[in-house]
């Protein structure tokens, strides 16, 4: 729970001939994360790895053309139920067969397409045509005008004003003789004078001149006979061709998706062999896998390779873990507040998983910030809702639903101890105060739960650092040791000069001036301490002006951090003072007995529950990522990513 | 509907943290004083475009190979502000985002076109590959199946159900008669901008005006270079030039471009229209090197444009706009160094043509 599964490094060195079998083992349980083998590759030698490398391309090509087949077939890809994958798929076992199929299908479909081709062509002709189908004329004859120049024919409706435009200062005659939301037929005529310019206009707006076949000679109704006749010829082809291939589809369904399921499954597994180091007669497999399923692993993989030598290699958590993948392993409950963290980073490999943390803090600052039972009750109520996927419209949010639920059952509990009710302050009793009638108390509260939660994140820090031995860090940091001695010499110099403390000023100076100075130094200081040099980056004149920089950072970061939580208590207010506006405005609309009265309480409520719920979720949100984990979250941790040949397991 | 304040909270929070990671000036200073492209390469990594590049192996260590990955970044920060917006500003965005799938579509075409090469280390796809933006799942493009079929024809009939297949179907009339790419990619554009505008109409309010804002400053920019080089370069007619362009902008109305097709002193109408732009006249006495520098103007001053969106009610969808066009300005000014450095160019020769003037060198 604090920390994310113990990874154990794994280093296989396998026979070519027991290859295959082992990578079953290590695809076949989600276990195992694949690592780039650094070993070098003997492929001048061997040749080896370009055989890999030609097979996975072979592959990658062979399941693309199935995958066309399949969409040409009409045919969904899904997995065979029988998933079992025995060997890599032999190319020149299959692809005759597969070839056959394709030629089949393949032919059918290219005389689909030109069938419906031509039967688009034939339609347009005709939907040219219909316009002037009143017309007693040889089409023909507008084209061997001496004095005319017209052209008959179909453009993108978006370029129709913009032709008008263009021509302008052109004499020309231009008419819509179908008006179309996206193709409209148009004429355009004008003196053969300037025909030079209307051709270029027309050319330029995309407008595309119907252009008969020679065959097609009379007036237009003697056309459109003659090319709806075509069309039904077509019509009757293309359903033929259609059932042609709805038969090519029964008959091959399983085949084809069989042979795609092979050749996927294939293609990973050489795409995998690909980062293995090869040496001449063996592979070198590297990676990383959960260390409780290290015994199991192994045991069968000594099954599939009695000469495969294995070697384990423990992972410490300190250390620079860069390269170790990270699988967290939090229970049900903990989800919706894993999302939050690694919607910030991932924990690196080592470091504390703080899930746990903002599943305790999360709520309970959004409860304090959003106190009231019935309001708590209602987004618990949303976010159960929105968890049983019951209303559709909310599916995309059924992630958060238990986020939701928890928030709101946190905020029904502090509306326990605020005593509010919808918004009410005289309904129940408040178990501790009435944050609208207290203000002073409750934002003094909460800049000590700052405080507290500062501090909490400062340790956590800490200890991050000390694990992962990042002693620069942990000494100098100004959210390390120095960091934490400055923030509380800071505030026992606050509590002795205003009398709390009875402890001298003097030695709170004293502290905070020397965390200070560790802090202005820091560079300097780490670089010391981890033998980096040079100790000073960017020469000493830029080093001068930005060491007190970052001291002075470090200061205005610690007292803004702190005085950030006052918005605790603000927004605890702010949600009774809200809440008695919307009263005042319903005793606008009527008397407390009236209706409008109640609609008014209802939709205020609602607002309430809707607008501020958000802005009070957006700001535990904040102090949650900029102030707490500021502190002592790092990131930046790799996901584990078993090697597996369907969908990858959840974390 | 969410609008204001609720609608925008946790997008501008996004954008905020998003925008403050853009490159400082400074940045840009050791990044031109770099001695060579490995240096470079050290101070990308320590910058957000660091966990872009550090896992590349050497062999894509070149020019084409860093700026393919460093545009991952813009990828992912479209998508970031996507899935955050408001629902109703959706559309517009992902318009936005679609100049780049639009950029790619024409990149395939003219891999295409060009046919496969003697170089036979790469492959033709692989080429091509390597000058497209990472789009991700989100493209609707099958490029790699469009490059196999080795016909613009038949690529462009894998396009069905696309709504790129009705605008290239027009124009591909005239691909077949002229064998020229140029109806085709204008088609493109004209389509692209035009949803673009219509998307910010759509819009209400102060959205509308955002957008339109930041959207019309990016079409004025456009159409007014495209007017001015198929003037000076394809002496396109007046009714063509016209019919290549957009009748609308922020600052560039249609009079304008009309103007310039009528054969009007080009200065005299980009200094109406960009008044702030003094030496206009010399950079086009010279036009094959004038327009870039005049483009690149144009540019710094949509900069401007966009950063002034950050000021201000910041509860509107011009602020995630601007960021997303100065995120991909930024991605310019690294191509443009990490081209210079690669070619071993002095600094005088390539810090000119930055957008973004490195500290000390303006």
């Amino acid at each position: 729970m604090f920390f994310s599964k113990s990874m154990s490094e794994l280093e296989l060195i396998v026979p070519s001939k027991d290859l295959l079998g082992v990578m079953k083992i290590l695809s076949g349980h989600g276990v195992f994360h694949q690592a780039d083998s650094s070993y070098p590759t003997l492929d001048s030698e061997s040749g080896s790895s370009n055989v890999w490398q030609e097979k996975a391309s072979a592959y990658s090509a062979l399941e693309r053309r199935v995958q066309i087949v399949l969409q040409t077939l009409g045919i969904v890809e899904s997995q065979p139920v029988s998933a079992d994958f025995q060997d890599v798929v032999e190319l020149e076992a299959v692809t005759p067969t597969f070839e056959r199929i394709e030629t089949e299908v393949k032919q059918t479909s290219d005389r689909l397409t030109e069938e419906n081709k031509h039967l688009e062509q034939l339609e347009s002709t005709l939907r040219q045509l219909e316009p002037v189908v009143d017309i007693n004329l040889d089409i023909s004859s507008l084209h061997n005008s001496h004095i005319l120049y017209s052209t008959l024919g179909i453009m993108p409706a978006a370029n129709v004003d913009r032709l008008q435009t263009s021509l302008a200062r052109v004499p020309h005659v231009f008419l819509t003789l179908r008006a179309d939301s996206k193709n409209p037929v148009v004429w355009l005529a004008g003196s053969r004078v300037n025909a030079d310019v209307l051709e270029r206009a027309a050319r330029s707006a995309y407008l595309n001149a119907l252009n008969l076949p020679e065959n097609y000679k009379g007036t237009p109704d003697e056309i459109i006979k003659s090319v709806r006749k075509e069309i039904d010829l077509g019509q009757q082809k293309i359903s033929e061709l259609k059932t042609a291939l709805t038969h090519l589809a029964e008959a091959h369904k399983d085949q084809l998706l069989g042979l795609l399921w092979q050749i996927h499954a294939s293609r990973l597994l050489a795409d995998a062999i690909l980062r293995f180091g090869q040496l001449r007669h063996t592979y070198v497999i590297v990676g990383w896998t959960p260390t409780d399923d290290l015994e199991e692993l192994i045991h069968r993989l000594k099954l599939a390779s009695k000469e495969m030598l294995i070697e384990t290699i423990p992972t410490h958590r300190h250390g620079d873990n860069q390269n170790v993948p990270v699988a967290l392993q939090n229970s049900k409950f903990l989800r919706p507040f894993q999302m939050l963290v690694t919607t910030y980073a991932r924990p690196k490999y080592g470091e504390l998983d703080p899930t746990w943390l903002i599943a305790l803090t999360f709520p309970l600052l959004f409860g304090a910030m959003f106190g009231d039972v019935g309001h708590g009750l209602l987004l618990a109520l949303f976010g159960v809702l929105i968890s049983s996927r019951k209303v559709k419209m909310l599916n995309s949010l059924a992630s958060l639903g238990g986020l939701i639920t928890i928030c709101g059952l946190a905020a029904t509990l502090f509306g326990f101890l605020y005593g509010s009710f919808f918004g009410f302050e005289d309904v129940l009793p408040a178990l501790w105060l009435v944050p609208s009638k207290d203000p002073l108390p409750i934002l003094g509260i909460a800049i000590g739960a700052g405080v507290v939660l500062l501090t909490i994140g400062f340790l956590i820090g800490i200890f991050n650092a000390y694990i992962s031995r990042n002693w620069g860090r942990l000494f100098f940091d100004h959210n390390g040791i120095a960091g934490f001695v400055l923030y509380w010499s800071l505030l026992g110099l606050l509590a002795s000069k205003l009398g709390r403390l009875s402890i001298s000023p003097t030695i709170f100076i004293v502290l905070a001036v020397v965390a200070g100075m560790a802090i202005m130094f820091s560079e300097v200081l780490k670089h010391l301490v981890e033998g980096q040099r040079p100790l000073i980056e960017g020469g000493l004149g830029t080093y001068a002006v930005q060491a007190p920089m970052e001291l002075f950072e470090a200061v205005i970061s610690l007292l803004s951090n702190s005085l950030s939580y006052v918005r605790i208590g603000a927004f605890a207010i702010a949600h009774g003072v809200l809440s008695s506006v919307i009263f005042i405005l319903a005793l606008l609309v009527s008397s407390p007995h009236g209706i409008g009265y109640w609609i008014v309480v209802a939709i205020g409520n609602v607002f309430i529950v809707g607008f501020e719920g958000l802005i009070v979720g957006i700001q535990t949100m904040r102090l949650e990522y900029y102030e707490f984990f500021s502190k002592f979250f790092t990131g930046g941790g790799m996901r584990f990513e078993p090697l597996t040949l369907t969908s990858a397991k959840e974390e | 509907m969410a609008s204001g304040v609720s609608a925008y909270a946790a997008l501008n929070a996004r954008v905020r943290v998003l925008y403050s990671n853009l490159l400082e000036p400074e940045v840009f200073a050791s990044m031109s004083e770099a001695p060579d492209l490995a240096s470079l390469i050290g101070l990308l990594k320590r910058t957000v475009y660091g966990p872009y590049i550090e896992n590349l192996k050497e062999k894509e260590l070149t020019a084409h190979g860093l700026t393919f990955h460093i545009k991952s970044r813009l990828a992912d920060a479209y998508q970031s502000v996507i899935h955050t917006a408001p629902q109703n500003t959706r559309p517009l965005l992902f318009q936005l985002y679609r100049y780049y799938e639009v950029a790619n579509l024409k990149a395939v075409l003219r891999g295409i076109a060009m046919g496969p090469t003697g170089n036979n280390e790469t492959t033709l796809w692989e080429r091509v590959q390597a000058v497209l933006f990472p789009f991700g799942s989100m493209t609707i493009l099958p490029s790699e199946a469009m490059m196999e079929t080795g016909n613009v024809g038949t690529a462009v009939e894998l396009l069905r159900n696309t709504s790129y297949y009705e605008v290239l179907s027009f124009a591909m009339k005239r691909y077949s008669a002229e064998q020229s790419l140029f109806p085709l990619e204008v088609a493109l554009d004209l389509s692209y901008w035009r949803k673009l505008w219509q998307e910010a109409r759509r819009l209400l309010g102060e959205d509308q005006g955002q957008a339109l804002r930041v959207i019309g400053s990016l079409v004025d920019m456009n159409n007014l270079m495209w007017a001015i080089r198929y003037r000076i370069y394809q002496q396109l007619s007046e009714e063509e030039l016209i019919n290549y362009t957009l009748p609308f902008g922020y600052h560039a109305g249609d009079e304008d471009i009309r103007a310039i097709a009528a054969g009007a002193d080009i200065p005299t109408v980009v200094q109406r229209v960009y008044p702030y732009i003094s030496n206009v006249n010399s950079l086009l006495e010279e036009p094959q090197s004038g327009l870039p520098r005049l483009e690149l103007e144009l540019k710094r001053h949509l900069m401007k444009q966009c950063m002034a969106a950050f000021v201000g009610n910041p509860f509107h969808i011009g602020v995630p706009l601007a960021y997303l066009v100065l995120s991909d300005l930024e991605i310019e000014d690294l191509t443009v160094l990490i081209e210079a450095k690669s070619s071993k160019l002095p600094e005088e020769e390539f810090v000119p043509y930055l957008l973004k003037v490195p500290a000390g060198k303006g």
